[in-house]
């Protein structure tokens, strides 16, 4: 006892001088510190990308900012300037020259910095003439037509010539007469309105006279062989008598309708056709206590800004009605202020127009998404006052009491709203109020259609579509694999599904857009036959199956009954692609596509969101199935024991205890293949078709937000509304999986309280 | 000490432990012939005989790895669920056997409860956890089920402890009350015969006491078989006693004669704790 008591004492002693040592050797501080270390490493890291994730918020809300802003403006200059007797005065592209046109013919370009005069050009006009009426024929090329006293229409042309001599801009206004300065002998009384569109190698004005005769003529313009020179050459000239009195009058620049509107608010317009205008319609504007004080029209010509003495300002354009015929609609009207438009200027690049209310208020308005940029009370102006803005709508100038006021203006995406995002729009030569989404064309006065609204009811259908495909099958094969299948064949089902998650989706988008669409327009009665034929061919093999003797089922080891389904599920497609084309000559004219879309109406599109479905399905199927998997897995074996000990079946110990306890972990697999399937960018990029249409049809694509910034993101200008637009996609997708992600992790922790931690 | 040794070996041998003389006056609940049962090629009861009285409480003892437990759940056929077991012999309940063919394994466990060494309550609400067996045969009249939950839960002496809290999550009792919840939930059913497998190793002494009184007042009702580890839980709560070894039938008697006059030396060695 005593050696052994002893031996024991120097086991202690040598174990703790062993321990001692260590302690005092610094190993201890070293694991201290490493403990420290990985402490604040990770709460570091943990940290870093909750500030990554936030920034990126931040970014995303710095970049998209800019829409909501006002605009703003900002005083410059303010000097004296006789404006007096101006028919027309404007602005160059940068803002520096401005340029007025008085009724004696003097076309004067000043500074606009200072109001100092740069050249003051005297037209050529016959002794006694005076300029009546002056308007753009064609704004991009500052073609203008001057209506006279005498009855003569002269054709300008401003030039504004650019030079960097010292490097600095130096912008040299001049007058050219481009079909020379005789202009065209109209009539003998004077011109009194005047309108011109010049498309192309067309030319046609309409002018009316004193009487309210109007005349539509048409010219085609000649170019020399041998010179620049180029002469008009008239093909028709046309009279009418006006139905009303002719205060305004327009003319679109495609040259399609002539507008006479009168002061009361009647309009009579004119539809050309074969170079003769034909009478299309008579409405009115306005109330009948109301009276126009300006018409204007926006750029591209489509629409008509009329201000009312009520101080509104509405917008109209035609709309093909059901007789197929053009009528006149009140698209939408501004309410501006309480004393009458005096002035409306639009803008020349956009859809946009500043307006000018008799108490001197200053309106910036956009017509598409209806939208009050800006609304300020300007001091010092004279009743006359009016206003102008320059191409870049970046310069505003007001004619003040004998003087000139001028205006940095700050207005850089008054096209987006919300109700221009997310609200129907009615856009100019549409039927009705739509959901579109187009965000660029060919032309420069294309009007931009920035709904978000089909976009994100694409990004929802390409996730519901494939939820729809990929939720039952994962389920359902993550509860038979977790529950009833042998350990031998879970081992190796189970890393098989989860490598499929390994697939790069571009891969599966590349297959489904070249190889599965083509074979599901050629083979669409097969696949529904397998959809059809699939599940009863399996129900009715377990059921035979369960009906054989038990030799024979007995030699399959339990569990692994499920891999006698694999030959079947094989033959069973074999079999639906070969019964296709018998059945689609049978029951489909022997082309289903074509017949959906004759007899039932239903437009069918090679890549449409089955395809999509199944693809993603493919993709978001591997989680789901693994997640769902291990929660149904790790359902405590001494649960489902319960159950099965008070008499339950293994199904209903299935569906009343496992299932239930496993609905945590089930559901969250669910949102995470939502999350996944919304996010998804490369398979509904290839396989959709990226047509922004909000069809609900399983035949049609769709555009999903993050497809729609794959694809437009190249193609925008840094800065644009466009791009900042492709920004708030962006944002709206991080908002919608932050919402899923939110309420599924809310959901999650209910049920968790529910049917607790096990 | 010696002399006790020398007993011993005269017990040894005298071939029979089992001492079915002691039931003359019972009926029989249960009978069991010649069970074997295999796992893969490994053998875990030998050739079992035994006879179960009605109405009192038989315990099952041994060492651990005896095959006390998988006797036990054999009598409602819970060894099906391991792939690799396999049974021969019989188990005649009411003279039928449970082994035989035909018999619907579900109705037999409604009728042969189990209760576990792990109280397993569902994650429901308590009421629930009561209502599940009869739900489970399809009867969801509620003024029954109401009945019922009260009935059970008074039998399983939890009534006064939960009325008030029928609803909430069965998860939040302690220990000894969700492993009455889980006797309350097999005798909802109305079985004849329940079978607690270590129903208070994982209890505390005044839980344990509880559901040993439970126990007692349950066998007025039910034939019981108890699978304990605790010698003076299986001597204070049962009738009847069969100790079990290496998947043999040792000894079956009498609770006090096997507690006080063994007959096998096995039997004394495991009882005065010499292993175990």
């Amino acid at each position: 006892m005593n050696d052994l008591s002893r031996e024991f004492e120097s086991v202690k002693d040598k174990v703790r001088g062993l321990l001692d040592k260590q302690t005092s050797s610094g190993h201890h501080t070293f694991r201290r510190s490493k403990d420290l270390l990985a402490k604040y490493g990770i709460a570091f890291g943990g940290v870093s990308v909750i500030i990554a994730v936030v920034m990126i918020f931040f970014y995303l809300l710095y970049v998209v900012f800019p829409i909501f802003k006002s605009a703003e403006i900002e005083p410059k200059q303010e000097y004296t300037y006789q404006l007096d007797s101006t028919l027309m005065w404007g602005t160059e592209e940068y803002g520096e020259i401005a340029y007025q046109l008085n009724s004696n013919g003097d076309f004067i370009f000043f500074d606009t910095a200072n109001g100092n005069v740069i050249e003051n050009y005297s037209l050529e006009l016959e002794p006694g003439e005076s300029v009546t009426q002056v308007k753009y024929a064609n704004r991009e090329e500052n073609l203008l037509v001057a209506g006279l006293s005498s009855g003569r229409i002269l054709l300008l042309k401003q030039e504004f010539k650019l030079s960097y001599p010292n490097g600095e801009r130096v912008i040299t206004p001049n007058v050219l007469y481009p079909f020379g300065t005789e202009g065209i002998e109209l009539q003998d009384v004077p011109v009194t309105a005047i309108a011109a569109a010049k498309n192309g190698e067309t030319l046609s004005i309409v002018t009316a006279d004193t009487e309210d005769k109007l005349t539509y003529i048409t010219f085609s313009i000649q170019e020399s062989f041998l010179s620049d020179e180029v002469t008009l050459e008239e093909d028709n000239r046309q009279e009418i008598e006006s139905e009303i009195a002719v205060d305004y009058l327009l003319h679109d620049p495609t040259a399609t309708w002539v507008y006479v509107i009168s002061s009361q608010g009647e309009l009579h317009s004119y539809w050309v056709e074969d170079s003769e205008l034909i009478s299309n319609e008579r409405t009115s504007l306005v109330g009948s206590t109301v009276s126009v004080t300006d018409v204007e029209m926006l750029v591209g010509g489509i629409s008509l800004i009329v201000g009312d003495s009520t101080g509104q300002i509405s917008q109209w354009f035609p709309v093909r009605d059901e007789n197929n015929t053009y009528r006149l609609n009140n698209i939408r009207n501004f309410e501006f202020s309480d004393s009458p438009v005096k002035d409306i200027y639009p803008e020349i690049r956009r859809k946009g127009f500043v307006a000018l209310s008799q108490a001197n208020e200053l309106g910036l308005f956009y017509a598409t998404s209806h939208r009050l940029a800006l609304l300020e009370k300007i001091e010092g102006l004279a009743d006359s006052a009016k206003v102008i803005i320059n191409p870049r709508a970046n310069f505003l100038m007001i004619s003040s009491d004998s003087g000139v006021q001028t205006w940095q203006v700050e207005n850089e995406h008054p096209d987006l709203s919300w109700s221009a995002l997310w609200g129907k729009v009615w856009y100019e030569s549409y039927p009705e109020p739509t959901y579109t989404w187009q965000s660029s064309a060919s032309t420069t006065d294309f009007e931009a259609k920035f709904s978000l609204v089909p976009l994100s009811f694409g990004t929802l259908k390409a996730a519901f579509y494939a939820m729809l495909f990929a939720m039952p099958l994962a389920i359902c094969g993550a509860i038979f694999t977790a529950y009833f299948m042998a350990p031998q064949m879970r081992s190796m089902v189970k890393p098989s599904v989860e490598i499929m998650e390994a697939l790069p989706t571009v891969i599966l988008g590349f297959l489904a857009g070249l190889w599965l669409a083509p074979l599901m327009e050629m083979n669409l009665p097969g696949v529904f036959l397998i959809l059809i034929l699939m599940p009863v061919l399996i129900v009715s093999f377990g059921y035979f199956w369960h009906r054989l003797p038990a030799e024979f089922t007995g030699r399959v080891p339990p569990g692994w009954q499920a891999a006698l389904l694999i030959p079947l599920i094989i033959f069973g497609t074999w079999l639906c692609f070969e019964l296709s084309y018998p059945v689609e000559k049978l029951l489909f004219d022997g082309d289903m596509p074509h017949w959906l879309d004759a007899e039932m109406g239903i437009s069918y599109d090679q890549r449409n969101s089955m395809v999509v479905g199944i693809a993603m399905g493919f993709a978001v199927i591997p989680t789901i199935f693994s997640i769902a998997e291990d929660a149904i897995f790790s359902v405590p074996k001494h649960l489902s024991n319960g159950s099965l000990a008070l008499g339950a079946s293994q199904w209903q110990t299935l569906v009343r205890v496992v299932l239930p306890t496993a609905s945590p972990g089930i559901f969250s697999a669910v949102m995470i293949g939502l999350g996944r399937a919304v996010g998804e960018t490369m398979i509904v990029l290839m396989a959709t078709g990226n047509t922004p249409i909000m069809e609900a049809n399983i035949f049609e694509g769709m555009r999903t937000l993050s497809a729609n910034i794959a694809v437009e993101m190249p193609e925008s200008e840094v800065g644009s509304s466009h791009y900042r637009v492709l920004f708030l996609a962006g944002f709206v997708l991080f908002v919608f999986t932050f919402v899923f992600n939110t309420l599924a992790e809310n959901i999650r922790h209910r049920l968790r309280r529910k049917y607790g931690s096990l | 000490m010696s002399t006790n040794v020398e007993l011993d070996l005269t017990k040894e041998d005298s071939n029979d432990g089992i001492n079915f003389e002691a039931l003359q006056n019972e009926k029989i609940a249960i009978e069991v012939e010649n069970l074997n049962l295999f796992y893969g090629d490994k053998q875990a009861l030998h050739d079992i005989s035994l006879k179960i009285p009605e109405k009192k409480v038989t315990a099952f003892i041994g060492p651990s790895g005896c095959g006390k437990s998988t006797l036990l759940r054999c009598f409602n056929r819970m060894n099906d669920l391991v792939d690799i077991a396999r049974v021969d012999g019989a188990i005649n309940l009411n003279g039928e056997n449970i082994y035989g063919k035909g018999v619907n394994v579900a109705d037999l466990r409604r009728n042969v409860g189990m209760v576990f060494q792990k109280p397993n309550p569902f994650p429901k609400s308590i009421y629930e956890n009561v209502a599940y067996g009869l739900r489970l045969q399809g009867i969801n009249k509620r003024s029954v089920l109401d009945e019922v939950v009260e009935w059970a839960l008074k039998g399983a002496a939890l009534w006064d402890e939960v009325k008030d809290r029928l609803d909430d999550n069965a998860l939040g009792m302690s220990g000894g009350q969700q492993q009455r919840l889980v006797i309350a939930r097999s005798i909802a059913v109305q079985p004849e015969v329940l079978l607690l497998d270590e129903p208070a190793s994982a209890l505390d002494p005044i839980s344990t006491l509880k559901i040993e009184e439970l126990i007692h007042e349950l066998k007025e009702q039910y034939t019981i078989v108890i699978v304990t580890h605790n010698m003076q839980q299986a001597a204070r709560v049962s009738d009847y006693t069969a100790f079990m070894f290496m998947g043999d039938m040792v000894e079956f008697d009498k609770t006090d004669t096997i507690f006080t006059n063994p007959r096998k030396k096995k039997t004394e060695d495991y009882i005065t704790g010499r292993y175990g």
